[in-house]
């Protein structure tokens, strides 16, 4: 549509309409469960009235004439008249990049052949011991455009696809898991993984043998996997322009503070090719590489347009947001940067304590600066080797004090995708890390010696 | 613009040819639609700084053929054909079963439990939650970072080729702040189906009371202790851990702790656990379920010991069982999964303040507990030392590390008073000798 100039009462508006369909598979012990194809489009359409934000999200929006536009322009305007907070919006780059190439096609492999790629990886898991093996494709395509009153248009498409598998070992009573997935941008990515069931199996069966964390403070080496949800946990969610506007982050304020060893460097890049690629950020605005953390000391935080205008101290790009809902400040591809050690200086330095691989999540209070984030399994570092296996691991610490025990980091980083959850909204993300090193780690575990 | 809300409601027709087209390809099909608006406003520190209108409409089928069940789901009714000709393709594909056919109709009460007439969406309704919640708030020394206020309202339309034509409509009401004080944060909500039901001014005064009172707390050694775990932090850990054990699907497909414990005591006696699907004014309340089978109260856990899992029509005739009525959707559009209504924790209540204990208001990070095991550690928030019924000193913060399952062996007593969390009815529950790591230790 053309776009038009903003109505009376009007500072800005823009539009957001995603199109798309999700196809997924389900194959529960062998059996289909499920697999389709739906369909989605939805839109949002925010408006900035004299002091705030009116908004109106609709479903099954048709692009119609410029009066049923303008209808919809003086709904969301009657709505901004409760608002009272004067909303200034930053001065931003505009662009988009170009979106990512394809390898192989999702929409060219028929969903007969993805089920049977599926199952090979869902057959993988059998094991003696496994008494479940579940194994699901999820394929996301949307179709996005983007317009504003002040003339900025972009359309793109995104395809995000990928699987995830899991096994339940059972053994007297001891039930365990073991789990692995891949989701990608790239492209089809079901062919050649076979072998991730068997690792699903194997992890679950191990973990029949492994013993309770013991808790208290201690050293821990973590996995790239585990490191990047830490980086996500303890420094992205706290980094968000919208909790420091609303005085809810314990980084307000402490921008040029100290907070982190010299080694550690934290980035937040919605333009690298990983998992939360967005080639063009939720309000137009160009995204780029965000350096949260600089060499430990607090550089810049996330931002969107409004977030840049009222807080600074930081980059705008980072407005993201699900079909149909508003825009949120959030991360993308959050990761901690290569350091110098090999791993085997980081196991030989961390002496005695514990070796934590994959996750389960986690969770954080910004305004508490408290965060707490679980390893799938881990083992304990002796003399450091890795000796025994341990299960269900927690790992709790506090912004402000715990990155300073991040003493050292690797020289190779891995990035692992996932979904995080922000005000009702999934969307997804990558985080990523090398190996570190992490001094007098809370962990938390039931177990007694 | 084209929205589905107006037209459709008015007719009905399309879901009648729709019923039809679908039995020339299929040997049955069910067609579950509905529509809602919403209407909320959200505050940046003590200002609305936006206010939100939506409109979400869905439709899905769901066809049964030679024991195959396919399905899509859209949010454009009226591409209701290319919807069934992707559920009849994705039947196709489906692994076929064991299928005894969809429900019957049955006289269904025409009374709707959780619709409120007089709930208007309007904006100015939630302006007016909002200034009550920022009024009471005002009672301790805490700054308000965000809230929000949101009334929403819907209809659902369930139709199969076995004659049900069931209609249902509900309306909701929900209230949240947060507030900070220094580096404390405290937070609530309340959520209901009817606007009376809702106390914004409690929820404005809690929010900023955690927030202060929780300013100034000491480390606590690593030791096992006795907890107070309110309804939110119970909710967490429930929801994450013991439900899902529940499920008839997770438990016949080797996914549940509970599978062989039927008959056998799982909690501590004197407690039970039940899902009541008819509660008046409860928001999750409903006479039928996702698939068309009307709902029941069903006893999973009598005085300790388990009875009962809950079942759909898929799992029940695969396995051999009845279906329980406990399909639900996430949302207008979307496929039934085995859920719950109104989950209640329910014993005998007295009052568990009284003895020296550890009060914990909510926990951050239950969802990563292990959902299989149930072994968990969580970080507390909100932490008190709690004697004759009082918040005595807050704690700084500490890690509760235990199992779930174990946990439910160890209450020794459940709080009078109950509270709504989602779709959870809960009390505070004490329970003894649980493992804390202090952060000193």
């Amino acid at each position: 549509m053309n776009i038009m100039p903003e109505p009376p009462g009007i500072r800005y508006y823009d539009l957001r309409h995603v199109n798309g369909h999700h196809t997924h598979i389900d194959i529960d012990n062998g059996i289909v469960e499920s697999a389709g194809t739906s369909f989605f489009n939805k839109a949002v359409i925010r408006v900035l009235g004299p002091r705030g934000w009116g908004i109106v999200q609709i479903d099954n929006y048709a692009p119609g004439s410029r009066k049923e536009f303008e209808n919809i322009l003086n709904h969301a305007t009657k709505l901004a008249k409760i608002t009272e907070e004067s909303v200034i919006l930053g001065d931003v780059r505009h662009g988009m990049l170009l979106t990512v190439p394809v390898k192989e096609d999702c929409r060219s492999i028929s969903i007969e052949e993805k089920s049977a790629l599926l199952s090979e990886i869902e057959r993988s898991a059998h094991n003696p011991l496994v008494v479940n093996r579940r194994a699901n494709y999820t394929e996301k395509i949307e179709q996005i455009h983007f317009l504003d009153s002040s003339g900025n248009e972009y359309s793109y498409e995104m395809c995000r696809s990928g699987f995830s598998v899991m096994a339940v070992a059972s053994r007297n009573g001891n039930i365990q898991m073991g789990h692995e997935r891949d989701h990608s941008i790239h492209g089809f990515n079901l062919r050649h993984q076979a072998e991730k069931g068997k690792q699903a199996a194997d992890i679950a069966v191990a973990l029949l043998d492994a013993g309770a964390a013991k808790g208290g403070k201690m050293h821990a080496v973590l996995d790239p996997e585990l490191a990047g949800v830490f980086a996500h946990e303890a420094v992205g969610h706290a980094s968000e322009g919208d909790l420091i506007q609303e005085g809810n982050s314990v980084l307000k304020g402490r921008t040029g503070q100290k907070i982190a060893n010299e080694q550690l460097t934290i980035v937040d890049d919605p333009g690298i090719h990983e998992f939360g690629f967005d080639p063009v950020d939720a309000e137009g605005v160009a995204v780029g590489r965000t350096e949260i953390i600089r060499r430990g000391v607090i550089n810049a935080f996330l931002h969107n347009r409004e977030t840049m205008a009222s807080v600074g101290n930081g980059v705008p790009g980072h407005a993201r947001a699900m079909a149909g809902e508003p825009p949120l400040v959030r991360m993308s591809n959050t990761f901690i940067e290569t350091g110098d050690a090999t791993d085997e200086e980081i196991f030989a330095e961390c002496k005695k304590g514990i070796f934590l691989k994959g996750s389960r999540g986690g969770q954080v209070d910004p305004g508490r600066g408290v965060f707490q984030f679980n390893a799938e399994y881990g083992y304990l570092i002796e003399n450091g080797e890795c000796t025994k296996m341990i299960r269900d691991v927690s790992l709790s610490g506090e912004i402000l004090t715990t990155l300073h025990g991040i003493t050292l980091c690797g020289k190779t980083r891995l990035m692992n995708p996932g979904y995080c959850g922000k005000g009702g909204q999934s969307v997804p993300v990558s985080d990523g890390a090398p190996h570190v090193l992490l001094c007098d780690a809370v962990v938390g575990g039931s177990g007694l010696d | 613009m084209s929205c589905c809300a107006m037209r459709w409601w008015v007719a009905v027709d399309w879901i009648e040819t729709l019923l039809k087209e679908g039995a020339k390809k299929v040997d049955e099909l069910e067609v579950y639609c509905g529509n809602g608006t919403s209407v909320s406003a959200s505050l940046k520190q003590k200002k609305i700084s936006l206010a939100t209108s939506s409109k979400e409409c869905g439709l899905c089928i769901r066809t049964i053929h030679h024991g195959r069940i396919g399905a899509s789901y859209t949010n454009n009714p009226d591409q209701w054909r290319a919807c069934l000709d992707a559920a009849v393709a994705s039947g196709n594909l489906a692994t076929p079963q064991t299928w005894n056919g969809l429900p019957k109709p049955s006289p269904v009460p025409t009374i709707d439990l959780s619709f409120d007439p007089d709930l208007k969406l309007e904006p100015g309704c939630a302006q007016e939650f909002l200034k009550t919640m920022l009024e009471s708030a005002a009672a301790h020394p805490a700054e308000v970072t965000s809230g929000s206020a949101d009334l929403s309202s819907g209809n659902l339309t369930f139709a199969n080729s076995q004659g049900i034509f069931y209609t249902h409509q509900s309306t909701g009401v929900s209230v949240s702040l947060e507030a900070i004080s220094g580096q404390s944060t405290g937070s609530e909500f309340d959520h209901a189906a009817f606007i009376d039901d809702i106390d914004p001014e409690k929820v404005g005064e809690r929010a900023t009371f955690f927030a202060s009172r929780s300013a100034g707390g000491a480390d606590i050694p690593t030791g096992d202790y006795d907890l107070i775990l309110s309804p939110l932090a119970y909710a967490d850990l429930l929801s994450n851990v013991f439900v899902p054990a529940l499920n008839g699907r997770n438990v016949h497909m080797g996914r549940s702790k509970l599978a062989d414990a039927l008959g056998t005591m799982v909690t501590a006696p004197g407690l039970s656990m039940f899902d009541n699907p008819h509660i008046p004014r409860e928001e999750g309340s409903a006479w039928w379920d996702a698939e068309g089978t009307l709902t029941r109260r069903i006893d999973f856990i009598r005085d300790g010991m388990l009875e009962a899992f809950a079942y759909d029509l898929k799992t029940a005739y695969r396995f051999g069982k009845t279906s329980t009525g406990s399909a639900v959707r996430g949302g207008f559009a979307g496929l039934p999964s085995i859920g719950h209504y109104n989950f209640t924790v329910d014993g005998k209540g007295e009052n568990i303040a009284d003895e020296r204990a550890i009060y914990v208001h909510s926990v951050v990070g239950a969802h990563t507990a292990n959902p299989m095991s149930g072994d968990f550690s969580v970080e507390l928030s909100n932490p008190f030392w709690m004697e004759d019924g009082d918040f005595q000193d807050p704690i700084k913060s500490a890690m509760l590390s235990g199992n779930v399952f174990e946990l439910h062996k160890n209450i020794v007593g459940l709080s009078k008073e109950s509270r709504s969390i989602g779709s959870y009815i809960l009390p505070s529950i004490k329970i003894t000798k649980q493992h804390i790591i202090g952060k000193h230790s």
